[in-house]
């Protein structure tokens, strides 16, 4: 069943209670992973979760799927609370956890596949239909028969996918499902997500490191950092109030000379024939930072760009530390 | 819900256990071993004291030691190694993706390694002891067949109780260790406790008066020592109704109680790591 809203999440927290060296007569003390967080993720939306080590994103993660209970808040994934009606809820959801394998390592992936059609109760024939389409997809056909403990990562990666797709779950939770993959995976596992949705309508939350699976995908970036949500927005609203800032990379024909460059404008890198200069348009046009460039005789040639995402990234978190 | 999820998984299971034939065989090895020695210890003590009134004659022995020994994997040895790995490694939590019972799903998958484990060697001993050993002449050291047609049918009955009875205190054993985050502690307490309360290490008929009838009332008794004072035809104090009774209630009882106790830990479970 669809709601318009698929994923709602009120003042969610949580502390983890640990005890110190591990033994069981230590003291215990608290760990907030999530202070507060609040969103929703509408229907056939992919929202990207994103945030430094340690920001509480696979809390929020494990809470949303139903395997950990809050300390307090309120969550509702298309109208259920995950933890109170756990397996009506996991029935309805599919979830990939890119460090850990859901698959059993001694059955071969087609064994695997046919367990989870017995306990999510797929019918016969709209199994075999997406498990055709999923191994298509997915490029599993060749594997079919192997054991999970032989496949190799990006080969198991695909084929947990498959497994959290086998029941045609309306909302899909992905925590860091590239992490490990070469570039050719990457792509595809993001071509298929993407194509998920689009075919589907299937609502997407995902964690991930790699800014490009949130470029590529996310329609919207939530921000998480100690516990608290620190923005929410379209990736490119994020990139737009997070730096303006422009790169531009001067190469020159030999030893690049002293520049002299005017306000609004520093050099950030120093190569043996190249520099890389960042400035703010705002302050610093364009066009004036080349004009003032090509006073220098021996400058070849000029490209600006944007900072590299990570980059972005890296600021938005240091700039949120304080 | 379906019983369905619970049953492939058990087949699977049990399928996962076949793969490992040289366990088996290896297995079968010790436990003919262990058995050849406790016959000749029996055999020791019978003809040294022939005229005491032992409550089991040496040919019983004989035999409860066999069959012993053919289920010496069916007992609760301690958890389930799956789950003991689990929950140190903390990913025990992730069965809780699974849309089952969690229970049944632990249950089947612990019942399967238990019967996968016993029959294989179970069918190979009673082979190798009975007809085999008659066969070359060691008539006195055999299997005696069991003791009429319907103590064959009570014993097949009893023996399924007994696999659910072993399986629910796997079950028990998995709870600890999915609360101590180690499958350890089950081992070492688990092992000794079911091979001494089984009637594995001294058939529990052979304890003195006072101990024996407490003995039948634990929850061990029920796993493998019934079924077989079943299939020997041996009095049990209460008849046939006391021996599947006891068995019934121990099944009862570990079930709701293991239930209740599993929920608790599991909405407390946290995951570690990652
Ligand atoms: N089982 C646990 N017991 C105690 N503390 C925990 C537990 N799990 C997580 N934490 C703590 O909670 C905080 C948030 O952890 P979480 O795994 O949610 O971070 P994350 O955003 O997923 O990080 P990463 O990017 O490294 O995966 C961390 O400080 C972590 O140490
Ligand atoms: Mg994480």
């Amino acid at each position: 069943m669809k709601t318009a809203t698929a994923i709602e999440v009120r003042d969610l927290r949580k502390t983890y209670q640990v005890r110190d060296g591990g033994s069981w007569r230590g003291k215990t003390r608290e760990i907030t992973a999530l202070d507060g967080i609040s969103f929703t993720v509408p229907s056939g939306e992919i929202a990207g979760f994103i945030g430094p080590n340690g920001a509480g994103k696979s809390t929020a993660i494990k809470i949303l799927s139903g395997i950990l209970r809050p300390t307090s808040g309120i969550v509702r994934v298309g109208n259920l609370v995950p933890w109170e009606n756990r397996i009506a809820h996991v029935a309805r959801i599919g979830v990939v956890f890119g460090q850990r394998t859901q698959l059993w390592w001694d059955l071969s992936v087609a064994e695997g596949l046919a367990l989870l059609r017995d306990i999510y109760s797929v019918e016969p024939e709209r199994f075999k239909r997406n498990r055709d389409r999923l191994a298509e997809a997915l490029d599993l056909n060749g594997i079919m028969d192997q054991s999970v403990r032989q496949l190799s990562l990006g080969q198991r990666m695909r084929a947990e996918i498959a497994a959290a797709l086998i029941h045609d779950p309306d909302v899909v939770i992905l925590d860091e499902p590239t992490i490990g993959l070469d570039a050719p995976s990457k792509l595809a596992v993001r071509a298929f997500v993407r194509d998920l949705r689009r075919e589907r309508g299937t609502t997407v939350l995902l964690t991930t490191h790699d800014m490009h699976d949130i470029e590529a995908l996310a329609d919207r970036v939530i921000v998480i950092g100690h516990g608290r949500i620190l923005a929410d927005s379209p990736f490119e609203a994020l990139q737009a109030t997070t730096l303006s800032e422009r790169i531009l990379e001067a190469d020159f024909t030999g030893p690049p000379p002293e520049l002299f460059l005017p306000d609004g404008a520093v050099e950030t890198e120093r190569g043996t024939r190249s520099v890389t200069i960042t400035f703010d348009p705002q302050r610093l046009p364009a066009p004036a930072l080349v004009a003032h460039l090509s006073t220098f005789p021996d400058l070849g040639d000029l490209r600006i760009g944007r900072p590299a995402i990570e980059e972005i990234i890296t600021r938005f978190y240091a700039d949120h530390a304080s | 819900m379906t019983i369905r999820p619970y049953v492939t998984s058990f087949v699977l299971q049990w399928k996962i256990g076949l793969r490992y034939r040289l366990a088996v065989l290896a297995g079968l090895v010790a436990q003919m071993w262990f058995g050849a020695i406790s016959l000749m210890a029996y055999a020791a003590v019978y003809h040294h004291a022939p005229d005491v009134n032992a409550p089991m004659t040496l040919r019983q022995a004989m035999t409860y030691t066999w069959i012993q020994q053919s289920f010496f994997t069916l007992l609760p040895l301690g958890c389930l190694p799956a789950i003991g790995e689990a929950a140190k490694s903390g990913a025990i939590v992730y069965d809780l993706l699974r849309p089952v019972d969690l229970w049944n799903w632990w249950l089947s998958a612990s019942l399967a390694r238990l019967l996968g484990n016993a029959i294989p060697r179970a069918v190979l001993l009673a082979v190798v002891a009975g007809p085999l050993a008659a066969l070359v002449g060691l008539n006195g050291w055999s299997l005696a067949p069991p003791a009429s047609f319907e103590a064959a049918l009570l014993a097949l009955i009893s023996f399924v109780l007994g696999a659910f009875i072993s399986a629910s205190i796997v079950m028990w054993w998995n709870i600890i260790a999915a609360r101590t985050l180690s499958p350890l502690g089950t081992y070492a307490v688990g092992t000794p406790l079911a091979v001494l309360m089984s009637g594995m290490l001294l058939p529990l008929p052979l304890y003195p008066d006072w101990a024996r009838e407490l003995l039948l009332l634990q929850p061990f008794a029920g796993i493998s020592d019934i079924p077989i004072r079943l299939y020997m035809g041996m009095p049990i104090p209460g008849g046939v109704v006391a021996a599947l009774g006891i068995q019934c209630f121990w099944l009862l009882a570990l079930t709701m109680i293991g239930r209740f106790w599993m929920n608790r830990t599991v909405s407390r479970m946290e995951v570690q790591g990652a």
